[in-house]
C-alpha cells in the first residue's frame, strides 16, 4: 500500500512546490515599478506571439509576421498556438506570466471578446508589455492600463462595404447578389454584414436574393453555395462572402455547377489563394488586413516600449486602441500582394503608429 | 457454429418487431421531403434533389465508417483528425502547388491506408490499452489534426491532378462521380455487415458482448478490425472532401463526427450498439442532408436555421426510439 501511495505523494509535493514557486515570482513580478521597466537592453527583450493554430495560411503569415521583425532586431520570436480553445490560451499566458516578466512582450490574438480581460489583467500585474489584435470587449481599454499598450482591430463595416462596392461595379450597377455570412454571433460576421447593407443603400441596382451563413467555412460555404444556385438560378450574378475562405469555396461551387467565370465572387482576408484568384481574374475582390504586418507591430510596439524608445504615457489616446488600415485587392494591385512581406520601415519606433485609421470607437 | 445460429435466431426474434420499428426514419424522409416539396417548387425540381445527393456524399462515406462502431456499442470521434490527415497527405502527393509529386491513383490509396493507420491506432488502444473508445478516438483525431498541421507548414497545398478534381465536377447520369463513390461505399459497407463475419460480429458485439465471449469468440481483433475499416472510409472521406475544395485542409472533416453520428442515429442505429445498420445510417444521412437543403430553400432565415435543424433532429430520434424504449429499455 505504501508504495502505491508514495508517488502521489511526490506529486503533491511537486505541484505544492511548483505552485510556491509560480507564487513568488507573481510577488515579485508585482512589486516591480512599472515606470522604470522601460530600459530593458534589447537583447533582453523577450518577444511573444500567440495565434489560434499554424493550419490556416492568415495566422500562419502572422508568425511569419513575427519572426521578421524579431530577426530585424536580433532576436527570435516564441511562437504560441492554442488551437482555438480559450482555456488553452489561457494556461498558456499564465505560464508565460509566471516566469520573468521583467522584459515580456507579447502579441496576443485573445480567443474571443472575453479572453482578453484575464490577460490584461495579467499582464498588468505582471508588468509585461501587450498589445492585443481584433478582439475585446467595448469597455475595456487599453488607455486604463500601464503596460497594455495598444489594441489593433480593423473595421469590418468599412470592408464589407468595400468589397460590396467592388462586386456592384463589376456585374455593371445592377442584378442579384447572394451573401455569404460569417458566424453570426461574431462582431467580424455583424459588421462585415453591415458594411455590405451600407453598399447595398448606394447601389440600388443591386438586390439581395439571399443570405445564408457559411460559419466562415469553406466546406460550408461549397453546399450553402450550391444549394442557393439552383435555389435562385441564372438570376445570380455575385457572391459576397465575409471571409475569404467561403469565397473560395463558392468558387468550387461554381465550378461544379459550371457557371464558372460567370458569377463575381469577393471576399475579404486575402488568404494567399484568394490574392491568386483575384490576380487570374477567377475572382473579383478581397480585402487585406496585412497578417504579417499584424504579427511584426505587436511585438514592435512592445519591443519599442520595453526599450524605453516609446514611453507609454506618452502615446497619443487615439494610438492605444485603433483601427488600422486595410487593402482593397484587385485585379490592378493583387501582385504585390501575391508575396507577403513586411517592411522594416514599417516597425521603426517612429513608424510603428503609421497605419492608424482612426480611433476605435 | 454454435454462434452463428444463436446471433442469426436471435435476429429472426428482433425482426419481428423490426418492420414497424425500422419504418419510422424511412417514414420521416419522406414526409420532411414531400413537405419541403410542397413549400418550395425550388426544392422539388431536379437539379435540386441532385444537388441534394450530391452533397450527401461525404457524409455518407463517414457515416458508413462510424456506423459499424456503433454497431458494436463504441463510438468514434476521429473523422474530424483522419479525415485531415488524410485531405493533407492526398493533397501532397497527387499533382499540387507544393511539390512534384504526381502519384495519381497511388496517393489516394496512401491517404486511405493513413486513414486505416489511424483506425488500427484507435483500436489498439481500446483493446489493448483498455482506453475507452470514447477517449482512444478522441485522442487519435487530436494527433490526426497534429500529423495534418506540420504537413500543412503554413501553404495550403492546392491540387491539379485532374482525376480527382474531376471527380466533383464530372458527371455520370446526372450525379457527381463523388456520388457514385459514396454508392459504392454504401455498397460495400452493406455487403460487409450482412456476409462477412466481421460485420455480424460487430452486430453481435454489441448486442450482447459476454455471450460471444462465453462463446468462445476472440472478441479483441474483430474490435479492432473494426475501427480500421472506420479508419478506411474516414481516409476516403478526405480525399473526396479534398476533390469537392480543390486543396488539403486541415479543418477537411471538421463537424464530420458528430454530423455522422446525428445522421447514424437519426436513421436508426442505437448509441448502445446492436441495432441499425449501413442502409439505416444512409436513410439518416438523407435526412440530414433534405433538412439542411430544404431550409435554405424555403427561405428560413440563417439565424433560425440551427435551432429549428436541431429541433427536427431531436423530435425524429424522439420519434425512431419510443417503441424501443417501451419493448426493452434498451435507451438509457
Amino acid at each position: 500500500m505504501r508504495i502505491a501511495i508514495r508517488p502521489a505523494a511526490v506529486l503533491m509535493t511537486l505541484s505544492l512546490a511548483a505552485a510556491a514557486l509560480a507564487g513568488c515570482s507573481e510577488e515579485a513580478a508585482g512589486d516591480k515599478d512599472p515606470a522604470g521597466a522601460g530600459a530593458c537592453k534589447p537583447a533582453d527583450v523577450k518577444l511573444v506571439g500567440q495565434v489560434r493554430n499554424e493550419s490556416n495560411p492568415y495566422e500562419a503569415s502572422w508568425l511569419a509576421g513575427g519572426d521578421a521583425f524579431a530577426k530585424s532586431v536580433g532576436l527570435t520570436q516564441q511562437r504560441l498556438t492554442y488551437g482555438g480553445d480559450s482555456t488553452k490560451q489561457q494556461e498558456q499566458i499564465s505560464q508565460l506570466l509566471a516566469g520573468d516578466t521583467k522584459c515580456l512582450v507579447m502579441n496576443v490574438l485573445p480567443n474571443g471578446d472575453s479572453d482578453t480581460a484575464p490577460i490584461v489583467k495579467g499582464a498588468d500585474k505582471a508588468g509585461a508589455f501587450l498589445v492585443t489584435q481584433w478582439n475585446k470587449p467595448a469597455d475595456l481599454k487599453p488607455a486604463d492600463y500601464k503596460t497594455w499598450i495598444s489594441h489593433i482591430t480593423y473595421n469590418g463595416v468599412e470592408s464589407g462595404k468595400q468589397i460590396g462596392d467592388a462586386l456592384a461595379k463589376s456585374i455593371g450597377g445592377s442584378g442579384g447578389i447572394i451573401a455569404l455570412q460569417g458566424v453570426l454571433d461574431t462582431a467580424a460576421a455583424k459588421d462585415r454584414f453591415a458594411g455590405l447593407q451600407a453598399s447595398l443603400k448606394e447601389n440600388a441596382g443591386v438586390q439581395l436574393l439571399d443570405q445564408q451563413t457559411a460559419n466562415f467555412s469553406r466546406a460550408e460555404a461549397l453546399t450553402v453555395t450550391k444549394t442557393l444556385l439552383t435555389k435562385h438560378g441564372d438570376k445570380v450574378k455575385g457572391i459576397w462572402a465575409a471571409n475569404d475562405d467561403m469565397a473560395l469555396g463558392a468558387l468550387e461551387a461554381l465550378q461544379q455547377a459550371g457557371k464558372s467565370g460567370k458569377v463575381a465572387v469577393v471576399g475579404i482576408d486575402a488568404v494567399p489563394d484568394a490574392v491568386t484568384a483575384v490576380q487570374n481574374g477567377t475572382m473579383t475582390a478581397t480585402v487585406s488586413s496585412d497578417g504579417t504586418w499584424q504579427g511584426g507591430i505587436g511585438l514592435a510596439i512592445g519591443f519599442c516600449a520595453a526599450t524605453g524608445k516609446l514611453q507609454v504615457k506618452d502615446i497619443a489616446a487615439d494610438n492605444r486602441a485603433f483601427y488600422a488600415e486595410q487593402f482593397l485587392i484587385t485585379k490592378d494591385n493583387a501582385a504585390q500582394f501575391a508575396q507577403p512581406k513586411t517592411d522594416p520601415a514599417d516597425f521603426d519606433c517612429a513608424n510603428v503608429f503609421k497605419r492608424v485609421a482612426g480611433p476605435l470607437k | 457454429m454454435t454462434v452463428t445460429t444463436g446471433v442469426a435466431a436471435s435476429r429472426r426474434i428482433i425482426r419481428r418487431g423490426a418492420a414497424f420499428r425500422d419504418a419510422g426514419p424511412p417514414v420521416a424522409l419522406v414526409v420532411i421531403f414531400l413537405i419541403f416539396a410542397a413549400l418550395s417548387p425550388q426544392f422539388r425540381s431536379i437539379a435540386n434533389v441532385q444537388n441534394i445527393v450530391d452533397a450527401a456524399a461525404v457524409l455518407a462515406v463517414v457515416t458508413c465508417g462510424i456506423t459499424f462502431v456503433l454497431m458494436m456499442g463504441s463510438i468514434d470521434l476521429s473523422s474530424a483528425g483522419v479525415m485531415g490527415a488524410s485531405a493533407l497527405t492526398v493533397s501532397l502527393l497527387v499533382a499540387n502547388n507544393r511539390n512534384d509529386n504526381d502519384f495519381g491513383l497511388a496517393g489516394i490509396a496512401a491517404a486511405i491506408v493513413l486513414g486505416c493507420a489511424f483506425g488500427f491506432l484507435s483500436g489498439l488502444a481500446l483493446v489493448l490499452l483498455k482506453v475507452p473508445s470514447f477517449m482512444a478516438t478522441l485522442g487519435v483525431s487530436a494527433i490526426g489534426l497534429g500529423v495534418a498541421t506540420l504537413m500543412f507548414a503554413g501553404v495550403q497545398p492546392n491540387i491539379s491532378d485532374a482525376m480527382l478534381k474531376s471527380w466533383a465536377i464530372d458527371r455520370f447520369l446526372g450525379l457527381s462521380y463523388l456520388t457514385w463513390i459514396a454508392a459504392a461505399c454504401i455498397l460495400a459497407g452493406w455487403l460487409i455487415q450482412r456476409y462477412t463475419r466481421l460485420g455480424r460480429y460487430a452486430f453481435a458485439i454489441g448486442g450482447a458482448e459476454e455471450v460471444l465471449t462465453l462463446s468462445g469468440v476472440r472478441v479483441k481483433p474483430y474490435k479492432v478490425a473494426v475501427f480500421t475499416v472506420a479508419g478506411a472510409f474516414y481516409g476516403l472521406a478526405g480525399v473526396m472532401v479534398t476533390s469537392q475544395l480543390g486543396a488539403g485542409l486541415v479543418q477537411a472533416g471538421n463537424g464530420y463526427d458528430f454530423s455522422a453520428i446525428t445522421a447514424a442515429v437519426v436513421g436508426g442505429t442505437l448509441l448502445t450498439g446492436g441495432r441499425g445498420g449501413i442502409l439505416h445510417s444512409t436513410v439518416g444521412v438523407l435526412l440530414v442532408m433534405v433538412l439542411t437543403n430544404g431550409l435554405v430553400q424555403i427561405g428560413v432565415s440563417p439565424y433560425w436555421q440551427g435551432g429549428v435543424e436541431g429541433l427536427i433532429v431531436v423530435a425524429a430520434v424522439a420519434a425512431a426510439v419510443i417503441p424501443q424504449r417501451r419493448r426493452n429499455q434498451v435507451v438509457k
